[in-house]
């Protein structure tokens, strides 16, 4: 019988292996968890991150003001900057100090992330194209602004598959309304795209931020059919799509519809189980944070992310908004920062109790930094040509900065990164080579870093 | 005629005109006043928070002639001879509480002396800073050769090579292409097929049953005839105006609530809903619905209902999403008018002027100074889009009252109920007082109480009770309202701002449009705000976008994807046209036949083009996976509102009356509820049955049944949809309550009307997917009845119970199904 892979060899277009298989439903069930587009698949080489844990930043924190110190900038504060007229430096009015037996140097806005100085691998020579969050967003998501390609998440499921075909590959906590194409799939198989939960303008909206232990998930259990009943339905419908999709040969949305009825079908069984944090232990609770307040949304977040990332999910994006500090900075930032702290903190903490940060690798990054010049007094414009991120975890050098922007923090200057850079550094890690990872459409192989990116090999461990 | 009547709702947000700032320096004994008497006071009290090398607290900067005379966020500090018009004399004064500079210690009565002297000589300032002009390197006139800021210009059809196949100049067009490429087009759609098609396209609802039979005996004797009569037949239905309405109100951000921050329910936003649905339904020409849009408040009327309608229009700039909590009037002012700016533009031209704000335009010829000019316009104006007033909004507005009283109210009050309200009102008010007193005292003592808290409370008590009396006149009938605009009394004068800063006024500009798309400068009257001079503009033929734009939607919308991709982008990032000839030829088309959008879909539904079949073709699909070059019909899946809608129309449920008003405008005024409201919920518990479009549509609170299928969203201008698969939909349509009783709906209503369940199953299939089934479809869902008894473990006891329900499942089966979801 074919595979879908075999068919991927075989056909130049993709077609879907469902297409092929006119099989009894059990065979289906068991192709679509054993073989099917989900399946687990060897890497190119020895990946040193089985999964990624993504917290995106959306609005663009600061990073002059979190991760890269800049005493010239204080010194120089009030001085005319380099972007011309009018435009003054503002030194951070925040203090830096030095952490963990590395001597990272961390603001006192995140003391608790700063704590784990020692896991960090600071990317301080990371740019981007454009200053404008949309482009970015989307160029840090896809590596692409122009066109609508597929999102890192479903390149890394392509790529990878998943552990745990009960569950979606690749999962987005808290993503905002409008984002779809962040986690899309575009032309590669609709499965892998990102699953959004918890986001506000969506069904199982509102999730994260009630309280109790064992959220209530919409339309998770059929009132009529119990699951018995209710397998024989579905074998119904899928016969019929299945058809469908015979008749019409080439029918990706026919093919997405009927792989997400089935994943559907399973998450009724993995998902409550998974969302259902009442086992866990006040102390691990407190460790993110849920229950103080202010941190509770994100925390439960985080604390999904690793729940999520125990049963074998392949990428984990969670998103944190309200970061573009034009105005009022010296009470915004703050708040957010304290949103972050504790809950990533404990993520961390967590994490390599459990022995998984060693093959789980975390991301924090927003879509470009901030200038070292003030905006209005208290607040700064955005700025693309030079920011921080960091990793943590799965194969990187922690307690290790890598790449530096100018005395002021404006530009990238040393081991500068660009996004493609950046693209192909996470999926070294995940042992996947960003130049033979393609899929063939419209008549071309296609990369997420296009004709781009060097990994960055100084960071790994 | 008569003026619209204004009613005050809350606080009004005014916009504060910046002085001409052009004057001598001062004389010698001016000079020295201030040099001796001012200048040490601003230094030593004000410049601490209030100067561009320290902080500029509240946007106020002290420290330039111009800063002062600009002014902060609440307005200009100091009007030259004018006390009553300088916050700073209030604030100096101590003369609100929460105005009172500077904090620490009152000024000494003989300085607060001096300043009211320095402000009736004139406010004599030498501290003139040098003028901040943005400068900008764009050519404009080069910026005029890219193809989209040139006008349309009249296309031949090309010349093809297969005669027989084009029965339009559309087709030519396209099959020009095709030839060129070497493809060939897909053959004609079964008739079927076509019908569901064009059902969905244009009404947004399938055949019924009725519409199948009628259409499969007209076409026996004329194919052509008979799918034309259907064409002219849901083109004068109402359902096209719910169905292409809701397209519209996509582009224009519909909703019924701010979002943002603090969620305020707009209870008249439905009145724009009703006025777009209605246009669309009476093929307004685009050109006047736009007009009636942009400056509906200043276009010539016949009568009271005319002047209804357009005011209702206006709404349009009215109902975008606003920021409620922001402190500071001017930068709300700024911010609206951005919005204004921005959606005008994407959804009209096709442009993102928007991005100009802060500077230059990164791709298009559009300078920041253009910028402001557009935006000068819409500062001159007024926008009314109430909200009330409670804790956190700070910037509600009034509404407009309408000449023409609603027939059928969305809500009364009662006499008695009216009594009840007006007691509470002298009550709170009473209680209001007392506490005032009460706190007063309490501060007196040094006692620290909450009574702050409580009055802020009673506040918006008060101003709840107040907006839901002011609905009504003495005798308990219903005012109506209107969300819409009015020219402001003066017009602004723009000036351009450095990095987009409120506090950082640079050079004037003339209030204007984007210069690249004007053959010669505009002239803009010097006492009205020229919007209705760019209501004009935007709809005329001398606009090389507008009329390009939409044929552009409405293609995208018929054939799957547009010519030119990026629906809200016309510029330079935005995608080349697949086939810029035919984009032109139907943008000239359709200002020929006067705007009419009905005509342009009726021409574009009859031609050759749109009625081929969807059928796959793998030599084809690899020259042009995206099918731009249309060598097929795109398959298309149907929208959030379409699914919902049919499932309803399959149950038979489905309510066809349009409900007066909305949800959100029964419930009224607002903030909406944390989570999910009520509302929204009811709409899954089959209480409302009528179709989506008329569904609550508050800002990031959609309902469930709307949310999940990927709908618009109301914060963004949008094009095309995104479309997602994935298993949150999937949940939905396996065990959601809504799906599982239109199922039973519709399993009860097959029952009664057919006799056999082998007819049932025929008749179920029609209703689903416009088409009998076919033998290997009935043979499976015999196969699956008999499964699902077997799985049931039926006895003879609950035999019937579970017969029913496998019937039942069947029905959602074919709910659920791809093909229901899908055109062809």
């Amino acid at each position: 019988m074919l595979t879908r892979r075999d068919l991927l060899k075989s056909t130049s277009s993709g077609v879907g292996y469902l297409a092929f298989a006119a099989l009894a439903h059990e065979q289906a069930l068991a192709e679509s968890k054993a073989g099917g587009p989900l399946a687990p698949k060897k890497p190119h080489f020895k990946p040193r991150a089985k999964r990624v844990i993504f917290l995106s930043m959306r609005g663009a924190p600061s990073h002059v003001d979190t991760f890269d110190y800049k005493p010239q900038l204080a010194k120089d504060n009030g001085k005319a900057g380099r972007s011309g007229r009018g435009r003054k430096l503002l030194g951070s009015p925040w203090e830096f100090s030095q952490h963990g037996k590395s001597g990272l140097w961390i603001s006192e806005l995140l003391p608790e992330i700063a704590s784990h100085a020692d896991e960090l691998c600071l990317l301080k020579g990371m740019h981007t194209d454009l200053p404008n969050h949309p482009q970015a967003q989307t160029i840090m998501h896809t590596g692409n602004s122009q066109f609508v390609r597929p999102s890192i998440g479903a390149w890394t499921l392509y790529g990878l598959g998943t552990n745990n075909a009960d569950l979606p590959g690749f999962v987005a906590l808290g993503a905002p309304p409008g984002s779809a194409n962040h986690f899309g799939s575009a032309f590669l198989p609709a499965i892998y795209q990102g699953a959004r939960f918890g986001s506000d303008a969506r069904g199982l909206g509102g999730r994260f931020s009630r309280r109790d232990a064992q959220p209530k998930i919409p339309n998770i259990a059929n009132p009529k059919l119990d699951r018995n009943l209710q397998r024989v339905q579905l074998d119904f419908v899928q016969r019929l799509n299945k058809t469908k999709l015979e008749r019409e040969k080439f029918a990706p949305g026919v093919e997405g519809v009927i792989e997400s009825l089935e994943l559907g079908f399973r998450m009724q069984d993995t998902l409550p189980e998974l969302m259902d944090t009442s086992g866990e232990s006040r102390k691990t609770l407190e460790l993110y944070g849920i229950g103080a307040g202010g941190n509770d949304t994100f925390g439960r977040q985080c604390l999904l992310a690793r729940r999520f990332a125990e049963a074998g999910v392949r990428f984990i994006e969670l998103s944190h908004g309200n970061w573009d500090h034009h105005r009022n900075m010296a009470t915004d930032l703050p708040a957010r920062c304290g949103e972050i702290d504790k809950p990533i903190s404990g993520l961390l903490t967590d994490l390599k109790e459990r022995g998984m940060l060693e093959d789980t690798l975390v991301v924090w990054a927003g879509e470009f930094g901030r200038t070292p010049h003030g905006q209005g007094g208290d607040g700064r414009d955005h700025n693309n040509k030079g920011y921080t991120t960091w990793m943590a975890g799965g194969g990187v050098k922690g307690g290790f900065e890598y790449g530096a922007s100018d005395e002021h923090g404006y530009e990238a200057v040393d081991g500068r990164m660009h996004i493609h850079d950046w693209h192909a550094t996470i999926l070294h890690l995940l042992g996947l080579d960003h130049e033979k990872l393609t899929y063939r459409h419209a008549g071309r192989d296609f990369r997420l870093t296009d004709v781009h990116g060097n990994v960055a090999r100084e960071i790994l461990s | 005629m008569k003026l619209p009547l204004i009613i005050i709702l809350s606080g009004v947000a005014t916009l504060v005109l910046a002085q001409a700032a052009d004057e001598g320096l001062p004389s010698g004994d001016e000079l020295k006043f201030f040099e001796s008497k001012i200048r040490p006071v601003l230094v030593e009290s004000c410049y601490q928070c209030h100067s561009t090398d320290e902080k500029i607290r509240g946007g106020l900067n002290l420290d330039t002639r111009e800063g002062i005379r600009h002014g902060g966020d609440s307005g200009p500090a100091v009007t030259p001879g004018d006390l009553k018009n300088s916050l700073l004399w209030t604030a100096i004064n101590w003369a609100e509480s929460d105005y009172e500079m500077p904090p620490k210690r009152k000024l000494p009565a003989s300085v607060i002396a001096d300043f009211r002297q320095w402000i009736e000589m004139g406010a004599p300032d030498p501290r003139v800073a040098d003028k901040v002009i943005v400068k900008t390197d764009i050519d404009i006139e080069a910026g005029k050769q890219f193809w989209s800021f040139k006008k349309p210009a009249s296309q031949q059809p090309p010349a093809v090579k297969d005669r027989q196949w084009p029965v339009s100049d559309v087709d030519r067009f396209v099959l020009a292409k095709l030839e060129a490429s070497g493809l060939d087009p897909a053959p004609d759609a079964q008739p079927g097929t076509l019908l569901r098609r064009l059902y969905f396209d244009l009404t947004g609802l399938p055949p019924s049953i009725e519409d199948l039979e009628r259409y499969a005996k007209a076409w026996k004797k004329d194919p052509d005839k008979a799918y034309e009569a259907e064409v002219d037949r849901l083109l004068s239905s109402e359902r096209y105006g719910e169905r292409w309405g809701r397209h519209w109100l996509d582009v224009a951000r519909y909703a019924e609530s701010t979002g943002k921050e603090v969620n305020m329910a707009f209870p008249q936003a439905w009145r724009y809903r009703d006025y777009v649905i209605n246009s669309f339904n009476a093929d307004k020409p685009y050109d006047e619905f736009i007009r009636e849009q942009i400056a509906g408040d200043l276009l010539p009327i016949k009568d009271d209902n005319d002047w209804q309608e357009n005011l209702i229009a206006t709404g349009f700039l009215a109902i975008g999403p606003k920021g409620l909590n922001e402190r500071s009037p001017r930068q709300f002012a700024y911010d609206l008018a951005d919005e204004q700016v921005d959606t005008t533009t994407q959804a009209i031209l096709g442009l993102t002027v928007s991005c100009a704000r802060c500077h230059d335009h990164k791709s298009d010829p559009i300078p920041t100074a253009d910028y402001y000019s557009l935006a000068g316009i819409f500062l001159s104006t007024k926008t009314y889009f109430g909200t009330v007033n409670v804790i956190q909004n700070r910037r509600g507005t009034k509404l407009l009252e309408l000449p023409v009283p609603d027939r059928n109210p969305v809500s009364s009050l009662s006499m008695r109920e009216q009594e009840i309200l007006q007691k509470r009102m002298v009550d709170s008010e009473n209680r209001f007082s007392q506490l005032e007193v009460e706190a007063a005292q309490d501060r007196a003592a040094g006692r620290s109480t909450n009574a702050g808290q409580q009055l802020q409370r009673l506040r918006s008590v008060i101003s709840q009770i107040n907006a839901r009396l002011k609905g009504f006149d003495e005798d308990g009938n219903a005012k109506t309202f209107a969300m819409g605009v009015q020219d402001q009394s003066r017009p602004f004068e723009p000036t351009v701002l450095l990095r987009g800063e409120i506090e950082k006024p640079a050079q004037k500009v003339e209030r204007g449009f984007p210069r690249v798309l004007c053959d010669e400068p505009v002239a803009l009257p010097e006492n009205s705000s020229g919007r209705l001079e760019l209501a004009r503009w935007l709809a005329s033929r001398e606009n090389p976008l507008t009329a390009r734009v939409m044929v552009n939607r409405i293609w995208g919308k018929l054939f799957g994807s547009s010519i030119v991709t990026s629906e809200n982008n016309f510029g330079s990032t935005g995608k080349a046209p697949s086939h810029p000839e035919l984009l032109d030829y139907l943008a000239v088309k359709f200002m020929d036949k006067n705007w009419s959008i009905k005509s342009l879909l009726r021409q574009l539904v009859l031609t050759r083009t749109y009625r081929m079949s969807s059928e796959f073709h793998s030599a084809a699909f690899k020259k042009d996976p995206e099918n731009s070059l249309q060598w097929r019909h795109t398959p298309k899946k149907i929208d959030a509102e379409a699914l919902r809608d049919s499932m309803l129309l399959a149950s038979g449920k489905l309510d066809l009356q349009r409900p007066v008003g909305s949800e959100i405008a029964r419930r009224g005024d607002g903030r909406l509820g944390v989570p999910r409201s009520p509302r929204g919920a009811s709409a899954e518990n089959g209480e409302l049955n009528y179709r989506s479009v008329y569904l609550p549509a508050a800002r990031d609170n959609l309902p469930e049944a709307l949310a999940l299928f990927d709908p618009a969203d109301p914060n963004l201008v949008t094009g095309k949809r995104e479309e997602t698969n994935v298993p949150d939909q999937a949940l939905y349509l396996m065990n959601n309550p809504f799906v599982i009783q239109q199922a039973e709906a519709m399993a009860r209503r097959l029952m009664t009307e057919a006799d056999t369940h082998r007819e049932r199953f025929s008749k179920a299939f029609l209703l689903c997917y416009a088409r009998p089934a076919t033998n290997e479809e009935i043979e499976a869902t015999k196969a699956f009845m008999q499964n699902f008894l077997i799985a049931a473990g039926t006895d003879s006891q609950n035999r019937d119970k579970v017969n029913n329900l496998a019937f039942v499942s069947f029905c959602q089966s074919l709910l659920i199904s791809a093909e229901f979801r899908y055109l062809n």
